[in-house]
């Protein structure tokens, strides 16, 4: 067969960069595989699939390993039918790339682990996905993620007032609950001891981990603060492959905390956060950190054992799991700090097997849960993790990673595993020994009681879900908690109810049958009259996703996955309406 | 973090500035947003926009497209601090020619807000960042068609250029100091 002569520009431009990314270690790794195999049964993906050679790791490596080899390596530009060398010519084909190597590798590095010739499929994997990102080959969700990360700093896109406001309004939850006024989340201080780092997803789905730290920091009497800019330290570089974005991301972040002259940056619970900011981004942005940097699982061990805060283990008595996050556990080491915390915090801790560094990857590594094209496929591999986490008998896994957080309650949700997902952070701070301060008067809590008794009062909120059970919970939530509730069905009610009623805010599930969601999603966001309608997704189908985020619409202020407890529900219905009004009263306040 | 040249130079009767600031987060005439030929908003800048400004703005684009690469179309810029959007179509991604495009992009974007009478504009640094133009290469280009256009007849008189991190600050910190 005669070889292609023309080549698309696009895999022009890949060959050209695949020889500027070429270091000593891809090189070794490109060149010492001898296919003995031992990597096959390694990968989570060959497991759940038996039967499809295409999920080996020695053969998705083999992709990439072809191409170094007809254009980088003498044996392939000699022997190029004795190496198994070849080329790419077309853009058809850098596509099929991309589905390998973004779609059937979370870049987990488990196979890496057991390569007896130390190959790291992993980081040439890496590299093949910023080659393709550099030409714009890249999943829709790589795209939207990176896009945010860039431009507005952090991969959700939140935007600065948002984060502003909801630390602001964490504070005020966090006073409240500790009856305490003076407590605060200090931004942007000092010379402070600790400048403290968070996920965004923190910001748009689980404002508690905020709170819960700020808690901890505040028991614990601790100097600290949080910036208001440059303060996400995820760094979705490491997943797209796109060095650039990692370093701009990780010396935005360093700069910040240089020039707030904090002593420490903590990194809040994120496994490829925790690798890019404190392993990576040195590397990516050419940046001599002046400071100290730890995951904030060193931070609560630290006072724990300095007698700063005190716990009581009884209080997280459900019998929890720990599943070891890739980054953190595998890439960084950090195996025992978590373990000993959780001996620390909980009363029956469970481990899960395999474990460590030999435990399997959530599913959600390497930016999978933003690729919803390849949701089903990574379903199908969680079978493995959904086997490993049900033979621990534990109700809660625990992990230190927000990714993990999403990947686990996908698999649990699919496999229907009934085990709820949580942090450390949430678990030291239930655990926490405060000593009262002083009795409040009677009168005083019964009033406060009553205050807090009805927090959606004078909200109307339109429930739509077809399933009826659903639609039942999330109504009496909402009128338990004193708002008035509306109830759509399907698409062209939801649409209607919308549109007549005007409420404050709808929550919208993914499938219902009528019109389709997405559409009428986007027929209410283009609506002008509905301007100021916040939505909340609350799906039991994450894949479906899509139907809603890749529209060019303004997305939805909160998503969450089923099944949603009551707390997590309030907590989030009530961030998107406190920022509904107090986005309300700054506009009356600006009108002339 | 460095924000030298915030005060910034004159090229002829022009202030031109360098800040690291939110492009979409100003109180300016018009800023550049650097669009796709289906000018849909999408993510980045273009989801600042859908939030900031409603939804009037992606309405009054979708009459506008498709815009072919190196043209620029103007929109209003519903309730930002911005009166109007300039959405300018550039090179994106390794793609051919990068340079001319470039140049034409923005000099189309400058005509643009000549047409809308504009005294104040801020630009993003074009293509730098997601859509990977090398911010060496984009400050050279966006500062030769800068300085051209101010050199000629023009009612701007105070141009902002947006960077987003310290290698696309310094980029156009050397060049900015080569036009002083």
């Amino acid at each position: 067969m005669s070889e292609q002569t023309t080549r698309s520009h696009k895999a022009e431009k890949v060959l050209e960069r695949m020889g500027q990314k070429l270091n000593r270690q891809m090189v070794g790794s490109l060149l010492a595989c001898v296919h003995c195999g031992l990597c096959t049964e390694t990968c989570h993906y060959v497991l759940a699939n038996p039967g499809d050679p295409t999920y080996a790791p020695a053969y998705k490596g083999d992709l990439i390993r072809k191409l170094f080899k007809r254009h980088f390596d003498w044996t392939g530009r000699v022997f190029p039918w004795w190496v198994k060398a070849g080329s790419v010519w077309t853009d058809e084909e850098l596509e099929e790339l991309k589905d390998t190597v973004f779609g059937k590798c979370t870049n987990c590095r488990r196979c890496s682990l057991n390569c007896p010739m130390g190959v790291d499929l992993a980081t040439f994997n890496r590299m093949a996905r910023g080659l393709l990102v550099s030409v714009g080959i890249m999943p829709e969700g790589v795209a939207v993620v990176s896009k945010d990360q860039w431009e507005i700093g952090n991969q959700m896109g939140v935007l600065k007032e948002d984060y502003l406001e909801t630390l602001e309004w964490m504070a005020e939850e966090l006073q409240d609950e500790l009856d305490d006024p003076e407590v605060d989340i200090p931004i942007d201080q000092t010379d402070c001891e600790v400048v403290y780092y968070i996920n965004p997803r923190e910001v748009k789905y689980d404002p508690r981990s905020i709170s819960d730290a700020a808690k901890i920091f505040h028991v614990a009497g601790e100097s600290w603060t949080m910036p208001s800019e440059g303060w996400d330290m995820t760094n979705f570089g490491l997943f797209s492959g796109d060095d650039a974005l990692g370093g701009s991301v990780a010396q935005r972040l360093y700069e910040k905390v240089s020039e707030l002259r904090g002593k420490r940056l903590v990194i809040s619970e994120c496994g490829h956060g925790f690798r890019s900011t404190r392993c990576e981004g040195p590397n990516w942005a050419r940046y001599d950190v002046p400071f100290v940097m730890e995951s904030s699982i060193f931070t609560m061990l630290r006072y724990i054992k300095e007698g700063r805060i005190k716990v009581d283990k009884t209080r997280n008595s459900r019998p929890v799991t720990y599943h070891d996050s890739c980054n953190m556990g595998r890439s960084c080491g950090m195996f025992e700090e978590p373990r000993e915390l959780l001996e620390l915090v909980c009363s029956d801790f469970r481990e899960m097997h395999p474990n460590r560094a030999e435990n399997y990857c959530c599913t959600g590594g390497g930016g999978a849960m933003s690729m919803s094209e390849y949701t089903p496929r990574r379903l199908k591999s969680g079978i493995i993790k959904a086997n490993q986490l049900k033979e621990t008998g534990a109700e809660i896994v625990v992990t230190s990673c927000h990714n993990c957080v999403d990947g686990l309650t996908d698999v649990i949700r699919h496999y229907e595993l009934g085990i709820e997902v949580t942090q450390l952070v949430n678990l030291v701070a239930n655990a926490l020994v405060i000593e009262p301060k002083v009795a409040i008067p009677v009168e005083e809590v019964v009033e406060e009681m009553v205050a807090e008794a009805l927090p959606l009062a004078g909200r109307t909120i339109l429930v739509a879900d077809d399933e009826p059970d659903q639609l039942e919970y999330l109504a009496t939530v909402f009128e338990d908690n004193g708002a008035t509730v509306l109830r759509a069905v399907d698409g062209d009610e939801a649409l209607a109810m919308a549109t007549s009623e005007k409420p404050d805010l709808l929550t919208l599930d993914l499938e219902m049958p009528g019109k389709n969601v997405g559409e009428v999603f986007q027929i209410l966001r283009e609506n002008p009259e509905l301007e100021s309608l916040k939505v909340c997704v609350i799906t039991g189908r994450p894949e479906l996703r899509k139907l809603i985020y890749d529209r060019s619409v303004r997305r939805p202020e909160g998503y969450l996955d089923k099944p949603v407890t009551e707390e997590q529900l309030l907590i989030n219905v009530r961030k998107i309406l406190e920022l509904a009004h107090d986005e309300a009263a700054a506009g009356a306040e600006g009108t002339p | 973090m460095t924000n030298e040249l915030a005060e910034g130079i004159l090229i002829n009767q022009t202030v031109v500035r360098l800040n690291r600031a939110d492009v979409t987060d100003l109180e300016v005439d018009a800023f550049v947003f650097y669009a796709q030929p289906d000018l849909a908003l999408g993510s980045g800048f273009g989801g600042a926009i859908a939030v900031r400004g409603g939804p009037s703005i992606q309405q009054e684009v979708e009459e506008l497209a498709p815009v072919a690469t190196g043209e620029a179309v103007v929109s209003a810029a519903g309730k930002m601090k911005a009166q109007h959007i300039i959405h300018a179509v550039g090179p994106r991604f390794q793609e051919e020619d990068i340079e001319g495009k470039l140049r034409t992009t923005m000099t189309n974007a400058l005509k643009r807000a000549e047409e809308i009478q504009v005294e104040t504009i801020a630009f993003p640094a074009m293509g730098a960042g997601y859509y990977g133009i090398a911010p060496d290469l984009c400050a050279r280009v966006m500062l030769e068609v800068i300085k051209g256009h101010l050199e000629g007849e023009t009612r701007i008189k105070e141009l902002v250029i947006c960077v987003l991190d310290t290698p696309q600050h310094n980029a156009f910190k050397t060049e900015l100091e080569k036009s002083q």
